[in-house]
């Protein structure tokens, strides 16, 4: 036995806790899960079932904690976990899963699936089986910053043109600044426009913030690969900037597992309360609609339509917002057949995307939500993930389907009321 | 003899364009940046979309061209950015752009070309130490001026 592997299994025992426990005892073993994940829908693989993406953990709970198990191990019965087998389900819980929780939700008896194969890769990374996109990624961001490798002069590169583009500053590191804002390292590098409409945004309806030099970086390749010990560590870097800079909320960008990561996990990751709150970009727009700070002007004509990342709206109940926002912006909106809670994946969360032998499963994956569009005909497609966003124009291309992708935080910069010359034209 | 001096002006000047003279400045914004793709595809994307005489089928194959390069060059999700690569991918983005049908592309289509022309300029940048984004800008309200000025 290796060592990895010997600390990958020890690490699967230390996973299962009361819920996983009861989550086992109470599968009935209905199938359902199949039915509400994309990678078996789509593929028809009855190993990409949810339910057997777990088996590693289940065999390690079984043998370890039920007395049939252990009786059945004294006897040299029942079937061990083996490294052979990691090997084999490595595919199975990093390439076939993006976290989307979609099965979670239609579990008649509600086991949160979801959780569980989160847990079975913390045996996974840990026992040495884990995709090298993801551990180059989380080596990055333990060790730069950034999964991307994204350093600080380039997000001041990047700032210097928007401050260019716009002609005022973008706060850093501003003391006393409500609002902290994190950004993804996808924005950072294939969507920095989306810190231009913040920044306008925040400039209409007069919001304090800033950046902090420090963490920038919202994305979390711990949450993704199953490292509990680096997630903490992320999430602390996070929360020591927020101290430090003595604001009062933290904003997750337009990325759905940064959300979940900063929001959900972070104070269980670290083990204590944050001193802040944590907000999600579309959570506080529609605050600022709401009490009437953030006012726009036309609409789109085209005919939109909605996609939720499924961290930001299933796993972060962030659903009615969006909503209320397109509201104000779309004039021809539709919604896709399953939107809100029950949406459908794009294929390429929870670290798929960065896992470049998972791509033809992804884009098998796609076929879902292509289905979804094909239902509702859309001209343009509205997200608030950056990951969502890239698969989402790579399955469309590759589809062939002639629908733009377009970003909710942009759309609303985009029809900010132009409070100088609304007065100009006032009498 | 229009001059143009900053954003503002350069902005207020492209939103007076038509559809026609939007594609012609956001070809010359590409063109003025396409030494940063190394993708050949954009370079004949560039060609259909300066052709004044370009058929509109022939202009939405080119389009669903510099989406497909723009696709290639981004930087996937988790993967180390290279940021010399990532000018490409912002020169395949202002070719898209310039190819968009007006009042599709958030901002102007010839905005946005200009815009993703400067991230080019501005990735480059990142890692030669050099200020070309500032100097595009420049450039750009040359290249405008001059149209308005023809």
């Amino acid at each position: 036995m290796s060592a990895s592997f010997e600390k990958g299994i020890n690490t699967f025992k230390e996973q299962i806790d009361a819920p996983v426990a009861t989550f086992f005892s109470s599968c009935v073993h209905c199938g359902m899960c199949a039915e509400a994940c994309p990678f078996y829908t789509e593929t028809g693989d009855p190993s990409r079932t949810p339910i057997t993406k777990v088996e590693p953990l289940r065999r390690i709970w079984k043998q370890e904690y039920t007395l049939l198990g252990r009786l059945g191990k004294l006897f040299g019965l029942g079937k061990s976990v083996t490294d052979e087998m990691l090997t084999e389900w490595e595919t199975l819980v990093y390439d076939s899963c993006t976290l989307c929780g979609r099965c979670s939700m239609i579990c008649p008896v509600g086991n949160d699936i979801t959780y569980m194969i989160r847990k079975t890769r913390e045996g996974m990374a840990l026992s040495g089986h884990a995709p090298e996109g993801l551990i180059g990624a989380t080596t990055r961001a333990i060790t730069i910053g950034s999964p991307m490798g994204v350093k600080l002069p380039a997000l001041e590169a990047q700032i210097r043109h928007v401050e260019k583009e716009l002609g005022y500053t973008v706060p850093v590191d501003v003391e006393g600044a409500d609002y902290l804002q994190l950004l993804s390292s996808m924005e950072i590098m294939n969507f920095p426009e989306f810190i231009s409409a913040i920044a306008r945004i925040f400039q209409h309806a007069g919001v304090s913030w800033t950046i902090s030099s420090k963490a920038f970086e919202a994305t979390n390749s711990g949450i993704q690969i199953g490292v509990s010990e680096i997630a903490a560590e992320l999430v602390e870097r996070v929360v020591k900037a927020a101290t430090e800079l003595k604001v009062k909320y933290v904003i997750s960008p337009e990325c759905g597992h940064a959300y979940t990561a900063i929001r959900w996990e972070g104070p269980n990751l670290i083990g204590r309360p944050f001193d802040f709150k944590v907000v999600h970009i579309l959570e506080l727009l529609d605050e600022l609609r709401s009490a009437g700070r953030l006012q726009t002007s036309g609409k789109e004509s085209r005919r939109l339509t909605y996609h939720d990342p499924c961290q930001i709206a299933r796993r972060g109940g962030v659903v009615q917002q969006p909503r209320n926002l397109l509201n104000e912006v779309a004039a021809n909106f539709v919604e896709m057949p399953d939107a809100g809670a029950m949406n459908w994946c794009c294929g390429a969360g929870g670290g798929v995307s960065a896992n470049e032998r998972a791509d033809e499963l992804r884009l098998k994956a796609f076929k879902r939500k292509k289905q979804q569009l094909e239902e509702v005909q859309p001209e343009a497609l509205v997200s608030a993930c950056s990951n969502c966003r890239i698969q989402l124009e790579d399955g469309l291309e590759e589809n062939e389907m002639d629908i733009s992708v377009l970003s909710l935080t942009e759309i609303i910069a985009e029809h900010l009321l132009d409070r100088k010359q609304q007065e100009g034209q006032q009498p | 003899m229009t001059a143009i001096t900053n954003d503002r002006e350069f902005r207020a000047a492209l939103d007076t364009l038509d559809a026609a003279q939007q594609r012609v400045i956001a070809a010359a914004f590409v063109r003025n940046v396409l030494h940063l793709c190394t993708d050949e595809r954009i370079a004949r994307v560039l060609e259909i979309t300066e052709n004044r005489d370009a058929s509109t089928s022939a202009l939405d194959d080119a389009l669903k061209t510099a989406r497909a390069t723009t696709i290639d060059c981004h930087t996937r999700c988790g993967s180390e950015g290279d940021w010399l690569a990532q000018a490409g991918y912002f020169v395949a983005r202002a070719a898209v752009a310039a190819l968009t049908p007006l009042g599709q592309m958030p901002g102007g289509v010839a905005w946005q070309a200009a815009m993703s022309a400067r991230m080019a300029q501005t990735s480059k940048s990142i890692v030669t130490g050099d200020d070309m984004a500032g100097q595009e800008s420049e450039t750009q309200y040359r290249l405008l001026a001059g149209i308005l000025n023809t």
